[in-house]
């Protein structure tokens, strides 16, 4: 295990990509404090911001209040990532395998273009969350990321796989232009959602304001959704009573687009 | 003396057929300009009384002046630099390379007025076209949250809804027009079709008329729930698809109130659904007069319309990273030039404020909230009154701008290019 | 002074074909001795004049407005700033500063833009006012201009002569482009031209008739260059008949056709398409007065951007991707999409494949010019694989066992085994080009040619070699060394500068009061402001 904790608070943003367990693997404590790290313009080392210790292995555990280290873990394909405090933007943006866990929130565009692995937010995330940027064709492209908290605006945007489970509220657009995948969130959605949905699942637990795009379809208990729940329980996220059982309303759209996608609400009738 | 063909480079319209009449060394006469126009050309022909440099509002030498604000940039870990839409081209390729050179931050008015129509566009494209096809072609125009009267007065009469085309040969009888925005403005007066939507239903009104234009039905409730009733709806639509000649005119309006980016998308969409029934084409309303000029320039150097970063020593992009409100906000910007643009008075409170707790260097012909703040004010000659150069129209056309008053200041280019070399001096690169 | 000793000299232009010899340079140019100066010793090296690129987008709206349109294409290959040279981002649409760099790295000094607006005219200028090291020109749109199309219609030849001459002075552009003659204009009513013989909506003209008078018009002015026409009906099945209208309606007069390759499709429109290029090729062969550009496909994503907009519509409604438009008042049109040709695909395949047939079933190499239409075919970058494709008959072979079987069995790909020579590769990529456009000081290492020059180590493997030379060499200058860029200077903007008649400057001026938004005054664009470094090619 390495463990970096925060030391000096960086005054820019300090790019932390090289903070990945395959840059890690293998390397003594002294060599992963020489790695490079832009510090705003000026070219730093993780030393000057982190006492590392442990060898380089497989899990990273990092310390502090990480706001502004942005893209811890991007790109990672193996290996696990604990952060103790908040992290910042991009957190495991493009991460091809592994896991991230996070005990706090996480910045914007959190697992951003995701193509592999799981992220686990016990806070709040951002804007952004298993988004796409700006210009891309595809966003989320598998993996898992599970929110405990609240997460911001355009979850899920131009998702083209994988799951997406936030307990709390997500704001608005949330799947905007989602091409295939499943998004589950347990607390209100924000408006718009679903907006330019090609295929794949919304699924929200409580009521929601939908676009004039949808047509309700029928009332029904899709069993692919048990079999999400199954999966979340077991990487720990809590599961309400009823929701793996109880019948949900399917709206399906959107129609300006091909129509063969769905939102389905859970009624809680 | 008299200058004809004088472009005003206040708004994006640049309307490039002002006569500009000097006297005694000042502007007494703007013929053909527009009320903003003409306030324009009169009040930057107001005698120099600004000294060159003022270094904590002390009277200091243009050198002077370069020095210390070179030595505030070149020391600067995360610096920004903003404006950037009343200047020239020629004076915004320098600012890019400052900001490479610094490797910092630049960002221009763009990112809080039509940022997210520069979104849209790399989302799902532009179906767009020139002015003067709006002029020879148009038979149904829209402003949609536009203001034209009031924000581009000269861009019905001149380009959008009077002027007689080659195939609207009546001019104004041979377009319909139609307004859509929140309340009732003066725009409405020219409006043939006035529809007001209730605030924050933008994207749905936009989403239902592309629905409509997909051919699909909507029911009455969508239809009230924007505001209008199912007949205004299917009305607007049925004109949309049967017009010979459409374009939409976005404002800020659209990009600036919620959902943003996701408005101009819908709007763009729409126009790119309609493109299967009749021709049609959008433009976003640009407000200052080099606007459009930012984005080239930027675009053309780095890849990026506004927003762009160069910490890691190449230009990186993501509006909500680089953008203006979000680096002052976060607090991460430690040094800012402000190149003719008033932030101090115009950013949201908590941007405003950091501008003044770092040190923060002027561009400007004016004294502005801006620069009473700023460690280092440069009082800079006009780019179009006193100063050459190059602007772009709203529609991405270049047009040479023209110096009809001599100055005693120098180009924001001239500043530019001093600050340009002192730091790179000093960056020893 | 520079003096360049035991190369292997490839010079088609003055019948060098890789002997022994020295070459001296001096105050930018080519001379028959010099005293003094830096030697470089290009033993074991093939020694060429700088790459000629007569055909691609790298400047201007059209262009710029794909930039703005792709940061997820920019984010893949970021360029840093060096001591030498400025950043940027390259990719499918490097911007301007990376565009020259990477043109300069693969030995290439000149490049023409293909399409430019003219009420843009001042736009490419400033961006080749930042595109570092290379010369270059564009070609201005002229196929949709409403004025000539009046003119034609009107049987004004006289005007239209005049009007054409001043556009490009106005301008200051270096030759005439048509594209999708009369179909554009039509695009904007959603229209489009199907055949040279379809009456331009509104105007009384046909495509065939403005084809024949543009061309006409190239001559009379004497420009350096003909005619430059992308045809009408690009991309569709089917479209091979309208090539060969068009190469017989110029009848005999100057014509150089752009990216042959995708103006080559039997079929019929909206079915799979099959190669035509056997018939094509062979009417090129046996008339002289034409000569092409290729527009190769390689497979991989790229931008395609074109000044035909109902295409890029079309390309947009088949792959749902995004979609720029923009209609130019009273001159042209433009549109954008992103495309990715597959390997596995029956119609990127054919297009493959069609391109190379065009290189292989060509005769002289002198009417030919290698070209991607960057970034429509591929980007620039992708010429050096070209090359190793048209040189190394077994890597040939190879890519042949990767693509869609059923496609390349349609097309005579697998049954060519001609191979380019390096003289022949020397021809496409310099000497051939340069003459089509009729650049005198261009394209070969005679006495009194411009020094730009490329050496390259010999290498089996002519992707490698011809990716990145030893030395390139511009105005006498050596500025790449060891594919790095080692001294950032700017090149010289070719234009042209027909003479005209002022007479007919009173019918333009009352033209632009009624259909312009930009004053008559505002239109030209201002040689000492926008060429920082002009030069004014002369006209015979």
């Amino acid at each position: 295990m390495t463990t970096l904790t925060l030391k000096l608070q960086p005054k820019a943003p300090l790019e932390g990509e090289a903070i990945t367990p395959d840059n890690f693997l293998g390397k003594p404590a002294a060599a992963i404090a020489g790695l490079p790290a832009m510090h705003g313009n000026e070219p730093a080392l993780l030393g000057d911001f982190f006492q590392v210790d442990g060898d380089g292995s497989e899990e990273i555990v990092l310390v502090g209040d990480l706001r502004r280290v942005k893209s811890i873990a991007a790109g990672m394909t193996r290996g696990t990532v604990i952060i103790q405090g908040d992290a910042g933007m991009h957190l495991g943006a493009g991460m091809r395998g592994g896991e991230i866990k996070v005990y706090g929130n996480a910045g914007d565009w959190t697992g951003a273009e995701l193509a592999g692995g799981k992220i686990y937010i016990r806070g709040n995330a951002g804007h952004g969350l298993g988004g796409a940027y700006r210009g891309s064709r595809r966003g989320m492209n598998r993996g898992l990321i599970i929110v405990d908290g609240n997460a911001g605006n355009e979850v899920g945007a131009v998702m083209r796989r994988g799951v997406i489970a936030v307990a709390g509220n997500a704001g608005d657009f949330t799947g905007a232009f989602m091409i295939a995948g499943s998004l589950i969130v347990f607390g209100q959605m924000g408006i718009r959602a679903g907006a330019g949905l090609l295929r794949g699942s919304i699924v929200s637990l409580k009521p929601a304001e939908l676009l004039p795009t949808y047509r309700y379809a029928c009332t029904c208990r899709p069993d692919f959704l048990n079999l999400i729940y199954q999966k979340l329980k077991r990487e720990g996220m809590s599961i309400p009573d009823g929701c793996a059982t109880g019948a949900y309303k399917r709206y399906s759209g959107d129609f300006n687009r091909s129509g063969k996608g769905e939102i389905l609400i859970y009624d809680q009738r | 003396m008299q200058f004809d063909n004088v472009v005003c480079a206040f708004c994006g319209c640049d309307c490039d057929d002002i006569s500009v009449t000097v006297e005694n060394g000042r502007i007494t006469q703007a013929r053909n300009a527009c009320v903003l126009g003409k306030t324009w050309f009169l009040s930057h022909s107001a005698p120099a009384h600004l000294p060159v440099a003022r270094i904590e509002g002390k009277t200091a030498s243009l050198e002077q002046g370069i020095e210390a604000a070179a030595r505030y940039l070149a020391q600067s870990r995360y610096p920004l630099i903003y404006g950037l839409s009343s200047t020239s081209c020629e004076a915004q390729r320098k600012s890019v390379e400052l900001a490479e050179v610094l490797g910092g931050c630049i960002d221009c008015c763009t990112s809080v007025c039509h940022g997210p129509s520069g979104m849209a566009l790399q989302g799902v494209g532009e179906p767009t076209c020139t002015l003067g096809e709006v002029k020879n072609r148009a038979d149904l125009v829209i402003y949609w949250g536009s203001n034209p009267a009031e924000s581009h007065p000269r861009h019905m009469t001149r380009y959008a809804v009077t002027p007689k085309g080659m195939f609207v040969p009546e001019g104004r009888k041979g377009r319909t027009v139609v307004l859509v925005d929140v309340r009732r403005t003066p725009s409405a007066r020219t409006a043939d079709i006035f529809l007001q939507i209730r605030p924050g239903k933008d994207f749905e009104a936009l989403w239902a008329l592309q629905a409509l234009a997909n051919g699909r039905e909507l029911d009455k409730a969508g239809a009230a729930e924007i505001g209008l009733t199912l007949e205004q709806l299917n009305d607007l639509a049925d004109r949309m698809m049967h017009c010979k000649f459409g374009v939409l005119f976005v404002g800020q309006g659209l990009t600036q109130t919620r959902g943003k980016h996701f408005n101009t998308s819908a709007a763009f969409l729409l126009v790119r659904a309609l493109n299967r029934h009749a021709k049609f084409a959008l433009m976003p309303m640009r407000g200052h007069g080099n606007v459009a000029g930012v984005d080239n320039v930027l675009a053309w150097q780095t890849g990026y319309p506004f927003g762009v970063n160069f910490s890691m020593g190449y230009p990186r992009f993501n509006p909500g990273e680089y953008t203006v409100v979000d680096v002052l906000s976060r607090g991460e910007a430690d040094a800012a030039l402000i190149v003719a643009s008033d932030p101090a008075a115009s950013l949201p409170g908590k941007a405003a404020r950091r501008l003044a707790e770092i040190p923060t260097i002027t561009l400007d012909a004016h004294e502005s909230e801006t620069t009473k703040i700023a460690k280092v004010a440069f009082a800079t000659a006009t780019a179009g009154i006193h100063a050459e150069g190059t602007v772009y129209r709203m529609d991405n056309i270049p047009i040479r701008l023209r110096k009809v008053l001599p100055s005693n200041y120098p180009s924001d280019e001239e500043v530019l290019s001093l600050l340009l070399a002192r730091v790179k001096e000093l960056k020893a690169c | 002074m520079l003096k360049i000793i035991n190369g292997e000299i490839y010079d088609p232009v003055n019948n060098i074909n890789g002997e022994v010899r020295e070459i001296y340079v001096d105050k930018g140019q080519i001379t028959a001795s010099v005293a003094g100066g830096r030697t470089i010793d290009a033993a074991g090296m093939v020694v060429m004049p700088g790459g000629v690129d007569m055909h691609c987008h790298i400047a201007g709206p059209k262009v710029n407005t794909a930039r703005k349109m792709r940061p997820e294409d920019h984010r893949l290959d970021p360029a840093p700033r060096t001591p030498f040279t400025r950043s940027g981002v390259g990719k499918t649409v490097p911007t301007t500063f990376v565009t020259g760099y990477r043109y300069a790295a693969m030995g290439y000094t000149t490049a023409f833009d293909a399409a430019v607006p003219p009420m843009a005219a001042r736009h490419a200028h400033e961006e080749f006012s930042d595109t570092p090291i290379i010369d270059k020109g564009f070609f201005v749109l002229m196929g949709n201009n409403e004025f000539i199309m009046r003119q034609i219609a009107a049987g004004e030849h006289e005007k239209l002569r005049h009007y054409v001459a001043w556009l490009l002075q106005a301008s200051k552009g270096y030759g005439v482009k048509l594209v999708n003659p009369g179909g554009v204009e039509m695009w904007k009513s959603l229209g489009n031209a199907r055949s040279i013989d379809d009456e331009v909506t509104g105007f009384g003209v046909t495509p065939r008739q403005i084809i024949e008078s543009l061309a006409e018009v190239c001559m009379e002015l004497r420009l350096p260059h003909c005619a430059h026409i992308h045809c009408n009906n690009l991309g569709v099945a089917g479209n091979w008949q309208t090539t060969m209208d068009t190469m017989k309606a110029l009848d005999g007069r100057r014509g150089h056709l752009a990216h042959v390759q995708f103006h080559s499709y039997g079929g019929r429109p909206g079915k799979l398409f099959t190669s035509r290029v056997q018939e094509l090729a062979e009417y090129v062969n046996t008339h002289p007065n034409l000569t092409v550009d290729i527009g190769q496909v390689l497979f991989g994503d790229t931008t395609s951007m074109t000044g035909d907009g109902p295409l890029a519509y079309m390309l947009h409604q088949i792959s749902g991707r995004k979609w720029v438009n923009v209609d130019v008042e009273n001159e042209e049109g433009c549109g954008i999409v992103p495309v990715e040709y597959k390997d596995k695909n029956y119609v990127h395949t054919t297009q493959w494949a069609i391109g190379l047939e065009w290189f292989l079933l060509i005769r002289d190499p002198w009417r030919i010019a290698l070209s991607t239409d960057h970034p429509n075919g591929a980007s620039f970058i992708a010429y050096p694989r070209i090359i190793r494709l048209l040189m190394d008959r077994e890597y040939r072979r190879e890519m042949l066992k990767h693509v869609n079987p059923k496609a390349i069995a349609k097309t005579t790909l697998p049954d060519q085994d001609r191979e380019y020579s390096l003289y022949e590769i020397a021809i496409i990529t310099r000497a051939a080009p340069a003459r089509i456009l009729g650049l005198k000081n261009k394209g070969h290492l005679g006495v009194g040619a411009d020094a730009d020059i490329t050496i390259y180590d010999k290498n089996e493997d002519k992707e490698k070699m011809f990716s990145s030379p030893r030395y390139v060499i511009k105005e006498g200058e050596v500025l790449v060394e060891d594919g790095h860029i080692r001294q950032e200077t700017y090149g010289r903007t070719l234009y042209v500068s027909p003479q005209y008649d002022p007479a007919v400057e009173k019918d333009i001026r009352e033209y632009f009061d009624r259909y312009y938004t930009i004053q008559f005054e505002n239109y030209p664009v201002q040689l000492e402001n926008y060429l920082p470094r002009p030069e004014e090619v002369a006209i015979d």
